[in-house]
C-alpha cells in the first residue's frame, strides 16, 4: 500500500465530512475493515481518515476487582477492558494500529476541546505507538469545506498538550472520586443487607444533588403566610381595564377590607400620566448553556436533548461547534458570507437582505470567552436533507439569534396612569413597542406582550366597576427543572459545559430524582444525608469549585497534573477512612432507603375502593403469581385486588386512564411492542373497544 | 431516640428529627405573622396549615401532630 497521512477523527460522521472536504474530487473512497469504516482521500498526498467512537481509552484500576476500597492506583487502558458493552472497541483499536504502521504523517482532527484532544492523543499515543509527539493538529469550529481545508493547510505544528493534560487530570480525578465513594456506599449497603444494589456518586454529582436536596427541604418545611391583594377594575370610555392597587401585598386582612369599603361606589380621577421610553439591547450570541436554557423555555427540550440535537447539526455542518462557553463572534467567521448563505432560504432572505444593507455588521457580545471556539452560530449552509421538527427548531433558533445580535436596539414605551379613588392610588399600566429593532430578526422567539391604553388625559374621571379582595399565600420556592439546575451548576462553576447535562441525566437514571419539575426521592435524600454526616467534603460546592479551578489552571500551564492528583488523593483518604468506620450505620441507612425506593416503584396509585390505601404490585407467596392489591389488605381493611399479566415486566405508568381515571400500568414483553394497560375491569374505554371490535367483526362477516 | 413523626433519629433534646425540627421551628416562627395578619388563634392557625396546599409535607405533619396534642 502507498504511503499516506493518517487523520484521526472523533466520530464516523465527522470522518466522512472531513474526508469529503479534503478529497480533491469530493468523493473519498469508503473502506470497511472488520466493520470499522474509514475513508481514503487524495489531496497533495494520499490521506486516510479514520474515525474513533468517542473515547477508545479510559482510566482503569491497576489491580482489578470491585469489592474493596480505597483504590488510588490507575492506568489508561482500552475501554473494552473496563466496560462490558464495549467489545467493538478492540477491533477499532486494531484497525488504528494496522493503519498507523504504513502512515508517514499523523494529524489529530478531533473536536478542538478537552475531550476531543484527549481522544486524539490517546489513540496516537497508545494505538499508533507514541505518535503523539510527531502528530499535527487541525483546529476548526465548523465542519464546512472552507474551514476544514484551511485547518488542513495550516495545522498547529503539535498537539495542545496543556489541554490534553487538563483532560487527563479531569478523567483521573473523576475516576478517583467516583470509584472510591461509589464503592464505599455500595459495599456498605451490600454488607448490611446482603443484597446488591449499585449506588453511585461523583465529584460533581454529589454537590448537584445537594442543591436539589436543599431546595426539597425548603419546600417540605415551608409554612405559608397569608396576604391580600385587591382585584380592581375601572371603566374608561366605555371599556373595562384592570388596575393595580398601590400596595401589591397587603399584610393585614382588615386593611384590605377597609380599602374595599372606602372605595365602594366611588369614582376616581386620573391624577398623573407618566410615559417612559427605554431601549432594549439585542440578545447576546448563544453559548451552549444559553442555547439549552432558551430551548427548554421555548420548546421544553431537556438540556441533554438540545445538546444532542446541536451536535447533529454541527456534524452536518449547519452550525458551529456547540460545546462552547464563548459569547463572542469574531469577524474572522465572516458574517457577510454566513448571511449570504442563509439568504438562499426564503424565510430568511428578507431579514438577511436588511442586515447586509447595514453600513457595518457589529454583533452584540457577552463577556464570556472560550479559547477554543466562538459562540454558537450558523455556518450559512442549508440542510441537505429534510430536518426533523426538533432539529429544524434548534437550527432556526440558532439562525435567528445570530441575525438578532446584529440588529439595532428595540425602543419600548411604558405608560403609567395614577388613579385616585378616595385617597387610595391605583395604577393603570400599558406598554408598546415603538421600534422593533432586533426583535424583527428574533421572531417568533421574542417574549414581549403589548398592552394598549385608551387615549386618556390627566383630570379625567373614571368609574370604579369592581373591587374584590383576593386571599393569597406566600408560595414555597420553585422546584428546579433540568434547565434551571444546569444554570445553577454554571453559576457555581461546577462541572463543564460538556458534562453538566449528562450529570443531571445520571441523577435521573440512579433514581435519586424524578419528574421534570425535579423531586428528590428518599434514596437521593439518604445519599446526601450519609455523605453530609460522614464525608461532607465530597459534597462541598466550594471544594469542588476549587478543584475545578485548579484543573483549569493546568490548561493554562499554571498548575501541574501531579499536584492536582495528589491533592485529590489527600482529600479522599480521610473521607474514605471515615466511611469505613461508619460502614454499618451507613449500610443500614442506605439499605432502608433502597428498600423504600423499591417499594415506591411498585406503587400504582390510590385505591379506588377504600380511598385510603395504595394499590401496589404484589407477589403471592402461595401461588407465586403477581397481582395488584391494596396496602390496606395487610390491616384487614380492604380486599381489592386485580389480576396482572404473568409474563414480561410491569411498571406503574404514573398517569391515569383517560376512560375511567384509574391508574395505569405499562407492560413490556420480549418480542412485542410495549403497551399500556388499564386494569379496571369496568373501564368504559374497554367496553367501547369491545363493541368496536364486535362491530368490525360483524361488518367483515357481512362483506364476506 | 426515634422522631415522633418518622423513623429518623432525633436530635438531642428534641422529639423530632432534624428535618421535622426545622419544620417545627417554621411552624412556631410563622404564627406571630399569621396572628397579626388575620387574628387567627393557635388552633385555627394549625388547622389552616393542615388544609393549605402550599404548606410543606413535613410542616403539615408537625401541624397535625401538634393538633392531636392540643
Amino acid at each position: 500500500m502507498e504511503r499516506y497521512t493518517l487523520i484521526v477523527t472523533e466520530k464516523p460522521d465527522a470522518a466522512q465530512r472531513i474526508a469529503e472536504a479534503l478529497d480533491l474530487r469530493g468523493k473519498p473512497k469508503k473502506v470497511e475493515e472488520k466493520k470499522v469504516p474509514y475513508f481514503m482521500a487524495n489531496r497533495d498526498q494520499p490521506l486516510v481518515v479514520v474515525p474513533a467512537l468517542g473515547h477508545l481509552y479510559t482510566v482503569v484500576h491497576e489491580r482489578g476487582g470491585r469489592n474493596y476500597y480505597p483504590v488510588f492506583n490507575f492506568r489508561w487502558a482500552p475501554r473494552h477492558l473496563a466496560e462490558k458493552g464495549a467489545k467493538q472497541i478492540r477491533t477499532w483499536i486494531e484497525v488504528f494500529s494496522r493503519l498507523a504502521t504504513n502512515a508517514t504523517g499523523f494529524i489529530d482532527a478531533c473536536d478542538y476541546d478537552i475531550e476531543g484532544s484527549l481522544i486524539g492523543y490517546s489513540i496516537l499515543k497508545y494505538a499508533c505507538e507514541n505518535k503523539d509527539g510527531v502528530a499535527k493538529r487541525m483546529k476548526y469550529s465548523t465542519l464546512t469545506k472552507a474551514e476544514l481545508e484551511k485547518a488542513y493547510e495550516e495545522p498547529l505544528p503539535k498537539l495542545d498538550f496543556a489541554l490534553i493534560e487538563a483532560g487527563k487530570t479531569r478523567h483521573e480525578v473523576d475516576w478517583l472520586y467516583g470509584v472510591n465513594i461509589s464503592r464505599a456506599l455500595t459495599i456498605a449497603a451490600n454488607r448490611w443487607s446482603g443484597k446488591y444494589a449499585t449506588l453511585s456518586t461523583g465529584r460533581v454529582q454529589g454537590p448537584t444533588l445537594k442543591f436539589l436536596v436543599a431546595r426539597e427541604r425548603a419546600i417540605h418545611t415551608f409554612v405559608p403566610t397569608p396576604y391580600w391583594s385587591l382585584l380592581t377594575q375601572v371603566e374608561i370610555q366605555g371599556k373595562t381595564y384592570e388596575v393595580e392597587y398601590e400596595k401589591k401585598v397587603i399584610e393585614k386582612k382588615t386593611e384590605a377590607d377597609t380599602v374595599t369599603e372606602a372605595c365602594k361606589g366611588k369614582t376616581g380621577k386620573i391624577e398623573k400620566i407618566e410615559e417612559k421610553k427605554f431601549q432594549l439591547s439585542p440578545p447576546i450570541p448563544f453559548d451552549l448553556g444559553a442555547l439549552q436554557s432558551e430551548a427548554y423555555g421555548l420548546f421544553g427540550y431537556t438540556p441533554r436533548r438540545t445538546g444532542d440535537i446541536a451536535e447533529r447539526l454541527y456534524l452536518e455542518a449547519l452550525i458551529s461547534y456547540p460545546r462552547t462557553s464563548s459569547q463572542k463572534l469574531p469577524p474572522a467567521i465572516n458574517y457577510k458570507a454566513i448571511l449570504n448563505g442563509l439568504s438562499r432560504n426564503r424565510d430568511y432572505s428578507p431579514l438577511t437582505f436588511e442586515l447586509l444593507q447595514m453600513k457595518e455588521l457589529k454583533p452584540r457580545e457577552g463577556a464570556k470567552e472560550d479559547p477554543a471556539h466562538p459562540a454558537v452560530y450558523p455556518t450559512g449552509n442549508l440542510p441537505e436533507r429534510v430536518l426533523d421538527e426538533s432539529e429544524r427548531r434548534i437550527w432556526d433558533l440558532v439562525v435567528r439569534r445570530f441575525m438578532a445580535v446584529f440588529g439595532d436596539a428595540a425602543l419600548k414605551q411604558s405608560m403609567k396612569a395614577t388613579i385616585n379613588i378616595d385617597g387610595h392610588h391605583f395604577y393603570l399600566r400599558g406598554r408598546r413597542i415603538l421600534k422593533e429593532g432586533w426583535m424583527r430578526f428574533y421572531k417568533p422567539y421574542v417574549r414581549s406582550e403589548e398592552v394598549t391604553l385608551p387615549p386618556i388625559r390627566e383630570g379625567e374621571t373614571v368609574q370604579l366597576k369592581q373591587m374584590t379582595r383576593e386571599d393569597k399565600f406566600t408560595k414555597p420556592p420553585p422546584r428546579y427543572n433540568p434547565s434551571s439546575l444546569l444554570k445553577r451548576m454554571e453559576e457555581e462553576s461546577i462541572g463543564t459545559k460538556a458534562t453538566r447535562a449528562d450529570i443531571i441525566e445520571t441523577l435521573y437514571n440512579r433514581k435519586y430524582i424524578t419528574e421534570e419539575r425535579i423531586v428528590v426521592t428518599d434514596l437521593g435524600f439518604d445519599i446526601i444525608e450519609v455523605l453530609r454526616r460522614s464525608a461532607p467534603n465530597v459534597i462541598s460546592v466550594k471544594l469542588t469549585r476549587q478543584l475545578e479551578q485548579r484543573m483549569d489552571k493546568i490548561q493554562n500551564n499554571s498548575d501541574k497534573r501531579e499536584n492536582v492528583l495528589s491533592e485529590a488523593v489527600n482529600q479522599l483518604k480521610p473521607v474514605l477512612e471515615e466511611l469505613k468506620q461508619s460502614e454499618s450505620a451507613i449500610g443500614e441507612a442506605l439499605s432502608n432507603a433502597i428498600k423504600r425506593a423499591r417499594m415506591q416503584e411498585r406503587i400504582v396509585g390510590n385505591c379506588p375502593s377504600c380511598g385510603t390505601g395504595k394499590l401496589m404490585i404484589l407477589y403471592s407467596r402461595r401461588t407465586k403469581k403477581r397481582f395488584i392489591g391494596c396496602t390496606n389488605f395487610f390491616k384487614n381493611a380492604c380486599k381489592t385486588s386485580f389480576p396482572l399479566p404473568q409474563r414480561g415486566t410491569v411498571k406503574p405508568m404514573g398517569r391515569p386512564c383517560k376512560g375511567c381515571g384509574w391508574p395505569m400500568i405499562f407492560v413490556r414483553l420480549k418480542g412485542r411492542r410495549p403497551w399500556m394497560l388499564c386494569f379496571n375491569p369496568g373501564c368504559p374505554a374497554k367496553e367501547e373497544r369491545r363493541k368496536r371490535l364486535e362491530m368490525q367483526a360483524v361488518q367483515q362477516r357481512n362483506q364476506k | 431516640m426515634k422522631c415522633k413523626l418518622c423513623s429518623r433519629e432525633t436530635r438531642s433534646e428534641s422529639k423530632y428529627c432534624e428535618l421535622h425540627d426545622k419544620a417545627y421551628a417554621n411552624v412556631v416562627g410563622k404564627f406571630e405573622a399569621w396572628k397579626k395578619a388575620s387574628g387567627a388563634s393557635w388552633e385555627e392557625y394549625l388547622n389552616e396549615l393542615v388544609k393549605n396546599p402550599f404548606t410543606g409535607v413535613w410542616a403539615k405533619e408537625v401541624a397535625e401532630h401538634l393538633l392531636k396534642k392540643e
